[in-house]
């Protein structure tokens, strides 16, 4: 592997993007001044729009049993009953009972409307103190999926205007400038020139049609490069034809995460859109958990009809070229012990659990699992946007520390994640709680055992 | 009319039209909403056989949970399987259910649909204090929680009151038994009770859901 960023490099870019992670509170724009009877009637507009016979299954089959809170890390880490995740639904299932249930007649008499105090406070409950991880779908005896209708509270809020301020600057942001953290086109070009150099070989950009789709993130353009250049890397050695578009780069989707449905669907459109124009098979998007299900389960949703690629995760696409035996890896010199962190989007999310271990695999690495892994992992702990949310960061921390407590175990010598906001939640938590396990980069992983005799020509060495 | 009279006659026939009422009326109005059906392409094909297998692979917690909420799910088996022991094989009621339907069915002995219902109740009254006294528990429940496993352990403690002729007279008490079976009857539709007809085709939803996407769930 060419080294694209040095370990002082990353610390001091770091160190930067924690700053303008920071700040982002102190540059959101004033909130427009809505009444409080329009965020009501603009939230119930979303639920009960949301909600279908499968989702009013769901509703009416808790017996609030609290299995739920035996699978949150948020409660778990801090045992305060009111992050038990049924919980999170209470004001959506009173809306349904009062004014969609077949038994709204009688409930509407029992049950008192919502308020837009009811609003505010729900806000901590579905955005702080939950990243939609999914884990408690996993222990519900009644199968209720809690994730995705947390998902349409976030909706909801996001209606009534009352996300939490750092993801509303970021969800406006992105719905202006198509991408995040301000790595608008001159500087994802500038990061394009300075992986190529680095490199040593022309990367392709703005191909009129290519077979592949490769996605970066804001994220990996001011900080993780070592993922996206692990990507190219990959790519250029296996001769893929791929290209990087400049009207379709961002793979992040903060529509997505904040709730906001008009800037998620148009993101997702917009890449979708390209991805047809250019003739791709395949959407390789970033270590960035949530851009897979905006593309994997969004593509064809934000154009009304199904789409004619597929959308895959960098772990995804690359694991199944190693299972496949289209992609051979060098066996590590080192016998390191490692643990691996499923992204919940990818992997409860998505479904892509054996590739990154079939990587593993191949470059001789020792996965030691921790107990919860695969469908049953933990999140990181500041997931769906979290690890932005200032105000958060007591229940991020909690969440981090079970996490941690899982990996610790394990006795790893590192952990290896292939989700940049993961990635990013376990650094901050590191620094937070004085902890060294180094993290790594599935993909920069991928890139560092490429095979050297089978380089591809014009490589630097 | 007597109170027995009332009890098994208007009191009984009329629970039952609104139990059979409620229930048809809440199941029609939940599954005949609309449903959304995704567009993006599935990873898994088998989805009906799937959502089946999540629908009985919930019956018992996955392992890595297994420390944290076994013991609920066991409680849970004990008091319905108890209590559906004693509904339909206690001979008084198989003789019931044989009068109603015209034919019946072998029942247990007395002694042990008697132990069996005092195993029931045991498990509901614990799960009753549970509720009570676990902060989650406490937290998260509503009237609707209470008063629905009250009315749901009124016919078992009746029941066992009845057949030891417990205190009263033997008519009263079997008055009272059938009222609380009434009570249950019409409370039955309206409350989280309703769970009989939700929980199965929820697990099936979620199955559908998580193995479309590649996740055995």
């Amino acid at each position: 592997m060419t080294e694209v960023v040095t370990k002082e490099e990353l610390d001091e870019a770091f160190a930067m993007f924690y700053g303008m992670a920071a700040s982002i509170k102190d540059l959101v724009s004033e909130p427009v001044e809505v009444s409080d009877e329009e965020r009501v009637a603009a939230a119930k507009r979303v639920f009960l729009k949301g909600i279908d016979a499968n989702l009013a299954t769901q509703l009416e089959a808790c017996v609030h049993c609290g299995a739920c809170a035996q699978a949150c890390q948020f409660y778990l880490g801090t045992e305060d009953p009111k992050y038990t995740p049924i919980h999170k639904l209470d004001l959506m299932k009173r809306v349904y009972d009062r004014e969609m249930s077949p038994l709204s007649w009688i409930k509407k008499h029992v049950l008192k409307d919502i308020t837009a105090d009811d609003l505010r406070a729900q806000q901590e409950l579905v955005y702080d103190a939950c990243t939609m991880c999914g884990r408690c779908n996993m222990v519900c005896p009644a199968g209720i999926n809690i994730a995705d209708l947390v998902a349409l509270n976030r909706s909801a809020l996001s209606a009534a205007r009352l996300m939490p301020d750092e993801l509303r600057y970021m969800q406006e942001a992105q719905a202006e400038d198509g991408t995040i953290f301000g790595a608008d086109e001159d500087l994802f070009m500038f990061r394009v020139q300075d992986l190529q150099d680095k490199l040593g070989f022309e990367i392709p950009v703005d191909k009129p049609k290519a077979e592949v789709l490769l996605l970066t993130s804001g994220l990996d353009i001011h900080l993780f490069r070592d993922a996206t250049g692990g990507a190219i890397e990959t790519l250029h050695h296996m001769g893929i034809d791929y290209t990087l578009r400049t009207d379709a780069y961002e793979g992040a989707n903060f529509g997505l995460l904040a709730g906001h449905e008009p800037t998620k669907k148009m993101l997702t459109e917009k890449l979708t859109k390209v991805a047809i124009e250019i003739g791709a098979k395949i959407v390789i998007v970033p270590e960035c958990g949530h851009s897979f299900p905006a593309m994997r389960w969004g593509a064809a949703e934000s154009v009304g009809h199904s789409v004619p690629f597929t959308a895959m995760t960098v772990s995804e696409y690359f694991g199944k070229a190693v299972m496949e035996g289209r992609l051979k890896l060098e066996k590590s010199k080192e016998k390191r012990v490692v643990a691996l962190h499923d992204p919940c989007k990818v992997g409860r999310g998505g479904g892509v659990f054996e590739e990154p271990r079939a990587i593993l695999e191949a470059i001789g690495w020792e996965l030691h699992e921790t107990e919860s892994n695969r469908a049953y992992n933990f999140c990181c702990g500041g997931g769906a946007g979290n690890f932005l949310i200032e105000r958060a960061d007591k229940l991020k921390r909690a969440g981090y520390r079970i996490k941690m407590a899982e990996i610790e175990k394990t006795e790893a010598q590192s952990l290896v994640v292939s989700c940049g906001s993961c990635r990013m939640n376990f650094e901050v938590g590191k620094v937070k709680a004085g902890d060294t396990l180094p993290v790594e980069s599935l993909a920069a992983i991928i890139a560092a055992h490429l095979p050297k005799k089978e380089k591809a020509e014009g490589e630097a060495a | 009319m007597s109170l027995l009279d009332f009890a098994r006659g208007p009191a009984l026939q009329w629970a039952g039209i609104i139990f059979v009422l409620g229930m048809v009326w809440r199941t029609l109005g939940i599954f005949m909403l609309m449903r959304s059906s995704p567009l993006s392409a599935n990873r898994d094909n088998h989805l009906f056989e799937h959502g089946v297998r999540t629908v009985w692979s919930r019956f018992v917690p996955a392992p890595v949970f297994e420390k944290k909420v076994s013991f609920q799910y066991v409680a849970g088996w004990i008091w319905h399987l108890g209590f559906l022991v004693v509904l339909l094989f206690y001979k008084v009621h198989v003789m019931f259910f044989e009068g109603l339907l015209g034919f019946g069915w072998p029942a247990l002995p007395n002694s042990i649909v008697l132990a069996i219902a005092g195993v029931t109740l045991g498990v509901l009254l614990w799960l009753l204090g549970r509720r009570i006294f676990n902060p989650v528990l406490r937290y998260i429940s509503t009237f609707n929680d209470y008063s629905s496993v009250i009315i749901t352990t009124l016919p078992i403690l009746t029941g066992l009151l009845t057949f030891t002729h417990f205190g009263i007279a033997y008519e009263t008490l079997l008055a009272i038994h059938m009222l609380s079976i009434a009570l249950l009857l019409v409370w039955f539709p309206f409350s989280k009770l309703f769970h009989v007809i939700t929980l199965l085709p929820s697990r099936y939803v979620l199955g559908v859901k998580f193995w479309r996407r590649g996740v055995q769930a």
